[in-house]
């Protein structure tokens, strides 16, 4: 039986508003070749300048990542020929990148809290885009030089589950710290992943690397391909070969890119244009200042102080903006359970209704506290309680309010409800007089006259009991 | 009247001096692109009002091109201007034309440019040097007051002792590097030329300083201000062409004789400069000319199989040798494997001419040596390969590697050509450089070169 190692190389775009070394727009999805300059694209004579933005982004996650922080940060050129490179190297961090040997810890699928090494944070630019059109190539310099964090891992992840949850803490991690949307569909996150196996206790086997994935499932489906790969190859007494593969997500295959041996020597040297960089301690305030609690501590926080079932504290930890709805609106309603199961349910049932995000939607965490404890305080049932948040959604006004004009609070005494029974009872007097005769199959009928009239506010037991006592 | 009072004549002289420059442009070839006729009629104020200049063509100028002397950028217009050249302008003058070089900056006589041949005015048989030759041969034919070039390792300084004018490279970092088309960008940076060395110090001043363009840029610092009286002078000179020999014992006596003290010093480093100098100048090299690929400007081949051709074709068509065989020698020195060996140990020397050079401004105000140890040869000359050519870069390079500010002067002539002598100072110490070639120039004024003049403008 062999083990899988997996080992990730993950880029993310940086939200910085300009491009890493010049000030064109880093704007996804414009005309091709309109956010461009000299700087971008290569012309003689330009220079690279660093966007400090990009460095205080890339200091903040190697900071959450819990690596040790470069004092001196340095910049070097990676070398080599691509029609979408401008200056055919790409400016990265070889030497002495912003962190180096962090730790995080993420949820497995089972439930057990694991922890990866990171080996290192380094910034880097990104390359243009190659468009195949016919017999043309054409080339989208659009992209080139947007400011990308590369974050290395060791090899410490053991399926391709595990890699899958660790990809989505991640991007949920990168999320919670404002410093990229982390969506993969859209190539703001990559993930190179390398995949090796061994027999338990042996060190580690050859490894592949496995480009093009663009998705966490074909991350996990790749991983899950290479280990059975490998297995039969070695199973068949053949040796594995240091290579670069591509995942063909149409096959659900990967195949062989590059092997080492034609492999590109990047002839790493220190880039002179770019001065090292050594912070200073407003740098290093603004970088503690953009941390904030990670998801998971977040989540196993949340979870114990609500006393929230796991998917709960999943669901409510998702991002940021929808952790802090929950925390105010369960603090101020006191019940974290019914606040969760609601964010969980019928909300997002109005979110779609609407085609609205919880963000731009007129529910604020006050107004959700406040349904609920109208409903915790017996003034509505629950019925109520999903026509007053429809309500919210249509008028955008308190349940409060919409309680008093549209006078759904609930019917709680016998003298509140007395007439109802009262005129019900007038107007199905024949009904009544069957009943009282002795035919019991009406009595039914009766109270769900009583319910309608009230319009669902009273208590069907209330109504019940007082049906039961008129007769 | 001195020169730059007859320069700004310039506009209401314009056909007396074109009657003058056109003879003399067709004999030297010293610009690429040469448009004095274009040259706006300028109300400008500023220190350098109304004064036309050249650029060497390696540096940007928007609307002008920017060829670097090679097939590969032959037909490229700037879109901007480089930092330096924008300063200069917003003083008042304006730029005539686009000087020859060897291409992007690659050599040692002006003969490795692509575009064009430029031939020393004082013997036309002769190169003007490089790599910034034409901007040295366009101020020493007096076709403009003032050129700019740039010096990686000599490039301004040694084409201007070949010409017999003042040829001043900053310290590393004062004159931003931004428009300029990057050889080795950690040694290099612009320089400026002319045979009016106040003008040198008027361009200095108004083109210095930080610039958000290029993050090596540096604001002068001021030295602690004293009279230069020490002046070093290296013990052992060998190798040394006769006549530059008579030159330099000559200028020794001229400067004893104004009372500076020379100390005598050695530089146990000197040797392993040019291999040094030649090790980190073409790694930076192939990474910096990477760029030229031939897709978004710049030569390329009419049809092509695919990028990958079209990028191997472009750089084979477009480079000229020496330029191909820098990339190839940088390429092999950043090899993985091979680092220690070449370009960390360059590193090292770098570092240990920086110490060396120190301890000489420990003992003297200036260190004085020749530019370059022969006068101009002649085209083609076979006495001096392409490796001697290099070698004979070791007085100059060691500015360039240790970052610190030099001055080309010249020092006198040796049959018939002109000879430059150099002061080197540490670094930010600009002004001895001129105090002490100022007093020079006072017992040895500079030679004007047969056959030019200022007189067009009477």
């Amino acid at each position: 039986m062999y083990q899988t190692v997996v080992g990730l190389e993950i880029h993310i775009h940086l939200n910085t508003k300009t491009k890493a070394f010049c000030s064109c727009r880093a704007e996804f999805g414009d005309e091709p070749n309109t956010n461009v300059c000299p700087v971008c694209l290569g012309y003689p004579g330009v220079l690279p300048v660093l966007n400090e933005e990009a460095l205080i982004q890339g200091y903040a996650v190697a900071r959450a990542l819990g690596c040790e922080l470069s004092k001196r940060t340095l910049f070097d050129r990676k070398n080599y020929f691509y029609p979408d490179m401008p200056k055919n190297y790409q400016i990265t961090q070889f030497h002495d990148p912003v962190g180096q040997n962090g730790k995080i810890e993420f949820q497995a699928p089972d439930g057990t809290v694991k922890t990866v090494r990171i080996h290192d944070v380094h910034l880097e630019e990104d390359a243009g885009k190659m468009i195949h059109a016919g017999d043309m190539t054409l080339c989208d310099y659009n992209r080139a030089g947007y400011s990308l964090l590369e974050v290395v891992t060791e090899p410490d992840l053991t399926s391709g589950e595990d890699a899958e949850a660790f990809l989505l803490a991640f991007q949920r991690l990168v999320r919670y710290l404002g410093v990229s949307d982390g969506n993969m569909d859209e190539g703001s996150m990559k993930c190179d992943t390398n995949v090796s196996i061994r027999k338990a206790g042996d060190k580690l086997g050859t490894k592949v690397e496995i480009k093009n994935l663009n998705s966490t499932r074909f991350i996990k489906k790749a991983i899950e391909f290479e280990t059975k790969r490998q297995a039969t190859a070695l199973d068949g007494g053949q040796r594995l070969v240091q290579e670069t593969r591509l995942w063909n997500e149409n096959r659900d295959v990967t195949e062989s890119m590059r092997t080492k041996e034609g492999s590109l020597d990047y002839r790493y040297f220190p880039e002179p244009d770019i001065p090292p960089f050594a912070p200073d301690a407003t740098f290093w305030k603004t970088v503690e200042g953009r941390q904030v609690e990670l998801p998971l501590a977040r989540r196993q926080r949340l979870v114990a102080a609500f006393g929230l079932s796991k998917e709960q504290g999943d669901f409510v930890t998702e991002s940021r903006f929808l952790a802090d709805f929950f925390e105010e609106s369960a603090r101020v309603s006191g019940n974290g359970i019914a606040i969760a199961n609601w964010l969980m349910g019928d909300v997002q049932k109005e979110l779609n209704h609407f085609s609205l995000t919880l963000e731009s939607s007129p529910l604020t965490p006050a107004r959700l506290a406040q349904l609920q404890a109208l409903l915790d305080s017996g003034r509505i049932h629950i019925k109520i309680a999903k026509q007053l948040l429809d309500a919210v959604f249509e008028e955008k006004k308190d349940p409060e309010v919409l309680l008093k004009e549209k006078g759904l609070e609930a019917i709680t005494t016998e003298e509140q409800l007395a007439p109802i029974v009262e005129q019900v009872f007038a107007k199905h007097a024949a009904v009544v007089a069957a009943v009282q005769a002795g035919d019991g199959r009406q009595r039914g009928f009766l109270v769900g006259q009583v319910m309608q009239a009230t319009g669902g506010r009273a208590a069907p037991a209330m109504v019940n009991a007082m049906v039961t006592k008129k007769l | 009247m001195s020169a730059t009072i007859a320069w700004k004549q310039f506009q209401a002289k314009k056909e007396a001096y074109l009657a003058y420059a056109r003879p003399w442009e067709k004999k030297i070839a010293s610009f690429l692109t040469y448009r004095p006729e274009a040259s706006p009629v300028t109300t400008a104020t500023g220190p350098l009002a109304g004064l036309p200049f050249g650029v060497k063509d390696n540096i940007a100028v928007d609307g002008f091109p920017l060829t670097c002397g090679s097939k590969m950028l032959a037909d490229l217009i700037s879109p901007y201007d480089a930092t330096v050249v924008a300063r200069i302008k917003a003083a008042g003058a304006f730029v005539i034309g686009k000087t020859n070089l060897d291409e992007f900056g690659m050599g040692s006589s002006t003969d490795n440019s692509a575009l064009g041949k430029t031939h020393n005015p004082w013997d036309v048989t002769r190169v003007a040097g490089g790599s910034s030759g034409g901007s040295a041969a366009a101020v020493a034919a007096g076709l403009v007051p003032f050129s700019l070039g740039t010096d990686t390792g000599g490039s301004v300084r040694q084409p201007a002792s070949f010409c017999g004018v003042y040829g001043f490279k900053p310290t590393y970092g004062i004159l931003s590097r931004y428009g300029l088309t990057a050889y080795a960008s950690s040694l290099e940076t612009p320089g400026i030329l002319s045979s009016d060395l106040e003008l040198v110090k008027t361009i200095f001043e108004v083109a210095q300083g930080r610039d958000v363009h290029d993050q090596t840029s540096l604001d002068a610092e001021t030295l602690a201000s004293r009279p230069v009286k020490t002046i070093a002078v290296l013990a052992d000179l060998a190798d040394l062409d006769p006549g530059v020999k008579a030159v330099y014992e000559h200028t020794l006596n001229v400067l004893k004789d104004l009372g500076f003290v020379l100390v005598p010093v050695s530089l146990p480093t000197l040797d392993y400069a040019v291999p040094a100098y030649y090790t980190i100048a073409t790694a930076e090299a192939s990474a910096n000319l990477a760029r030229f690929n031939g897709i978004r400007y710049g030569h390329r081949p009419v049809y092509a199989e695919n990028p990958e051709h079209l990028v191997r074709q472009s750089r084979t068509d477009g480079f000229g040798d020496e330029v191909k065989t820098r990339i190839m020698v940088g390429t092999y020195v950043l090899r993985s494997g091979f680092q220690d060996q070449y370009y960390t140990k360059a590193q090292k020397v770098r570092t240990l001419i920086g110490n060396d050079l120190q301890k000489v401004f420990d003992q003297a105000d200036l260190l004085l040596s020749p530019t370059f140890p022969v006068p101009a040869f002649v085209h083609g000359d076979k006495t001096m390969n392409e490796f001697q050519q290099k070698l004979a870069d070791k007085f100059t390079v060691t500015a360039n590697l240790a970052g610190v500010p030099a001055l080309s002067f010249p020092a006198g002539l040796s049959g018939g050509l002109p000879v430059g002598m150099q002061f080197t100072a540490p670094a930010f110490g600009e002004a001895r450089l001129f105090e002490a070639a100022a007093a020079f120039a006072t017992r040895v004024p500079v030679a004007a070169c047969p056959g030019t003049s200022l007189d067009w403008s009477k």
